[in-house]
């Protein structure tokens, strides 16, 4: 740790944490109630438990963003945070507007769409919120003496994602209007600008542990986000295929989203190449572990389970099914946790003084979340892909195929709770640290 | 090999580009979505029913034009597949035509509040999505081994239109579209399976005589009860 202002970042990453833990929570509810125990339905129906559910996701994945950020800039930037009173009063207040979502939800007040199921009073708060937190960091940025493409790209990133978040307010009478302007947040964020925020974070963390030069790193971030746009923007054709937008989309849609695999491919391919060209020579190794696992996980995801359902004639059959949720999973797994757990694997012994980078639980987390996450992914495969041959290939009842498929979800909530297992021995390595002290400043460690 | 800078004009150049050309197609979308969607058909029930279905986050459980949950069936063709009359019953009391399976939360919908829902799941119904959902391929091969069925040439009581039978089952050629998948038999030769009070006390509360079926229990009066046993028993004259 450079500068005392960075500790805020803690706070961020152990909001996260909380938030984490309860999104499983809900997703258990989740699991059961596909296999008929769903004994909490009075006061937890299954819309609610998903809405919770997908929610605290993308919330705690926007609070590691942004203790990424607040950690990541001043560095970059080699200042002090413009204000840290600032960025207290933006983390609680982010968390008191996500709280008040949450505890709606279970009280049948929200908007109905998902994913974007906050209602509209509050999404003004979150974006007063955001423009708080972009503008914290911004004039840090600009305080600072350095202009990093790192810092450009992440900030970018999270511009745009701020930016990206109006069109989905905006209401039409049309479902179909709906829809497509649903996508703009949805789809542009997770397959085009997090992708910059994830790519960021990434190269942050592959300039500070490979000890490879900055400026090849940064040419090649430059490539790997350019073809992110390049597929990603069109590519947002794969949700409009079949919701009443014209035809053109098809083709449009199938072609550019077939290439976003392409974006994901070349940052694994990047990340591990930078590995072995550094040589690996930071003591964090299980940092490294995480962002190399990060890129893999993220191209198998992301990219080859997305372009297994993205040409236009697989997608008549898969679209809507459980298809979707094994690729959902995954790939925000790969894409976006697991970038938030490398980056909070990397900070945290710098934030508290304490390395306790080669303890077993560490190794341990990794590698149980991430078997038990592919195995929830196997399970859903094949759950989905029977829903899709005996349902839209052979025209059974849903929810006698529902039935049919009942033990996947056994198999599910076995896998999910390995995978819980792996996330508790990470959260109980991060309470391990203890807090961020000033006794760490100064105490980086380089690769050499 | 690039230069930083060159992959720095690839990355700004590339973006500027696609995005111009989505905004195109954006505005193009706009012209065309009116005519394919039957924006004209959106009336101010349509509109109420859209509104309904999002302030209770229908789309938490179910998906519709295939976006949304898989806990649930998908709703784009609902009202094709089971008709106004069973989806009014089923509105007003969920549980009750499916008393022992994956739960729907009842909603106490008034009369009103039911009309604006079908109202707009027949609209969604009627939108052009490019072919979704698809016909299932396999359906037609499974069926083409049954038999050519026996069709009754008597008139047909109004009251299986209104209490929803023709939902699910054949009768005089017609009607069944919602029971193909579930399994529901023409009701044309029901007489040689069962008597007039076994047909009685079947459809009186199915689920008592056979706890896993797919038949709901209908609201019938003593009254409609026998009026139903009597005509189908009746085909066999
Ligand atoms: C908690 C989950 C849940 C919510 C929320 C929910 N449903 Fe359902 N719905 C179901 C289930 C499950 C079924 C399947 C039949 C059953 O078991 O009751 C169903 C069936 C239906 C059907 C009949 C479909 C068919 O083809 O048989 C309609 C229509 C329907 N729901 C409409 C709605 C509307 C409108 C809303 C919102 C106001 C809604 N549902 C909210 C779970 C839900
Ligand atoms: C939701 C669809 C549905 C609706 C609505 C429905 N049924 Fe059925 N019905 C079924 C199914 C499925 C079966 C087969 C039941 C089984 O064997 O489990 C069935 C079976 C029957 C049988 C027994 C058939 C036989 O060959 O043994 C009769 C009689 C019958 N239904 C009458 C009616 C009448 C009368 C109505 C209207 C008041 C009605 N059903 C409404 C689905 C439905
Ligand atoms: C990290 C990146 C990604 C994440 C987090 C992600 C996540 C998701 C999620 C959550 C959905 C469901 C959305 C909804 O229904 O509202 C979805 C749908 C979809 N994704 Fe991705 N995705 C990513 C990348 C990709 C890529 C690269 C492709 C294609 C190559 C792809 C193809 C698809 C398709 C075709 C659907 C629609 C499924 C359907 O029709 O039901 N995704 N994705
Ligand atoms: C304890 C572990 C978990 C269980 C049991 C679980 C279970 C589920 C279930 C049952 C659904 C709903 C599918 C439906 O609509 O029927 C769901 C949705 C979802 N979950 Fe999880 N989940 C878990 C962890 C996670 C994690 C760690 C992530 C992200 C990294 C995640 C991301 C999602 C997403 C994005 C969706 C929406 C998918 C879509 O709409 O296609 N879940 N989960
Ligand atoms: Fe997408």
């Amino acid at each position: 740790m450079k500068f005392a202002s960075q500790k805020v970042a803690y706070w961020f990453f152990a909001s996260a944490m909380l938030l984490f833990v309860l999104q499983l929570v809900y997703g258990f509810i989740m699991g059961f109630a596909h296999i008929g125990m769903d004994g909490l339905h009075e006061w937890i129906p299954f819309n609610t438990a998903r809405a919770v559910h997908t929610n605290l996701l993308v919330f705690w994945l926007l609070l590691g963003f942004m203790g990424a950020a607040y950690f990541i800039i001043p560095d970059e930037a080699d200042c002090e945070l413009f204000s840290v009173k600032l960025a207290y009063v933006q983390l609680i207040a982010f968390l008191a507007v996500g709280v008040t979502a949450i505890v709606g939800y279970h009280f049948n007040i929200w908007e109905g769409r998902k994913f974007l199921e906050i209602p509209r009073p509050l999404d003004y708060l979150v974006v007063v919120d955001v423009l708080l937190f972009l503008a914290n960091i911004g004039l840090t940025v600009m305080r600072g003496k350095r202009y990093t493409t790192t810092s450009i790209v992440l900030y970018m990133g999270l511009l745009f994602a701020a930016l990206l978040y109006l069109p989905g307010m905006i209401s039409f009478d049309n479902q179909t209007m709906d829809s497509f302007y649903r996508w703009w947040v949805v789809h542009l964020w997770v397959e085009g600008v997090w992708e910059l925020i994830m790519g960021g974070i990434l190269c942050y963390l592959l300039i500070k542990l490979t000890g490879v030069d900055r400026e090849v790193v940064e040419k090649w971030l430059y490539i790997i986000v350019g073809l992110t746009f390049l597929s990603g923007i069109l590519g947002t054709g794969h949700h409009y295929y079949y919701i009443g937008t014209p035809r053109y989309w098809l083709i449009v849609g199938g072609i550019f989203s077939a290439l976003e695999p392409l974006a994901f491919l070349g940052m694994a391919i990047y990340a591990l190449a930078m590995a072995k060209k550094g040589g690996r020579k930071h003591p964090n190794k299980i940092a490294l572990t995480w962002s190399l696992g990060c890129a893999i996980m993220a191209c198998v995801g992301a990219g080859f389970l997305g372009i297994a359902h993205t040409i236009p004639q697989v997608n008549m059959f898969t679209h809507g099914t459980l298809v979707t949720a094994m690729h959902g999973h995954l790939a925000f797994w790969g894409a976006y946790a697991m970038i938030v757990l490398a980056i909070m694997a990397y900070a945290m012994p710098l934030l508290t003084g304490r390395k306790l980078w080669d303890s077993p639980l560490a190794t341990w987390a990794f590698w149980t979340s991430n078997i038990g996450m592919s195995a929830m992914t196997g399970a859903f495969a094949v759950a989905g892909i029977t829903q899709v041959n005996l349902e839209r290939r052979m025209g059974l009842d849903f929810l006698a195929v529902q039935h049919e498929i009942e033990m996947h979800f056994i198999g599910l909530l076995l896998a999910a709770s390995l995978f819980t297992v792996g996330i508790g021995c990470f959260i109980w390595n991060f309470l391990r640290h203890g807090l961020p002290t000033d006794e760490a400043l100064g105490a980086d460690i380089e690769a050499s | 090999m690039l230069s930083k800078s060159q992959a720095k004009v690839f990355f700004l150049g590339g973006t500027g580009l696609f995005s111009a050309a989505f905004l195109a197609l954006t505005v193009d979308t706009h012209r065309k979505v009116p005519a394919q969607t039957r924006q004209a058909d959106i009336t101010p029930a349509v509109a109420r029913g859209k509104r309904i279905w999002e302030h209770n986050n229908c789309m938490g459980c179910h998906t519709l034009f295939g976006e949304g949950a898989y806990y649930a069936p998908e709703l784009t063709k609902a009202v094709e597949r089971r008709g106004k009359p069973w989806l009014r019953m089923f509105l007003k009391d969920p549980a009750a035509m499916f008393p022992n399976d994956r739960k729907m939360v009842n909603y106490h919908f008034n009369d009103g509040q039911i009309d604006d829902v079908i109202a707009f799941l027949d609209w969604c119904g009627h939108v052009d999505l490019n072919g979704f959902p698809a016909k299932p391929p396999l359906a037609e091969k499974m069926k083409a081994t049954s038999a050519a069925p026996v069709v009754t040439m008597k008139p047909i009581p109004p009251i299986f239109d209104t209490m929803a039978c023709t939902g699910c089952h054949s009768i005089g050629g017609k009607g069944g579209a919602a029971g193909v998948a579930l399994g529901a038999p023409p009701l044309d030769e029901v007489y040689k399976r069962k008597s007039k009070a076994e047909i009685a006390t079947w459809i009186s509360d199915p689920q008592k005589i056979k706890p896993d079926t797919k038949m709901p229990k209908l609201p019938l009066s003593p009254a409609q009860v026998t009026e139903i046993a009597d005509f189908l028993s009746s085909l066999g004259n």
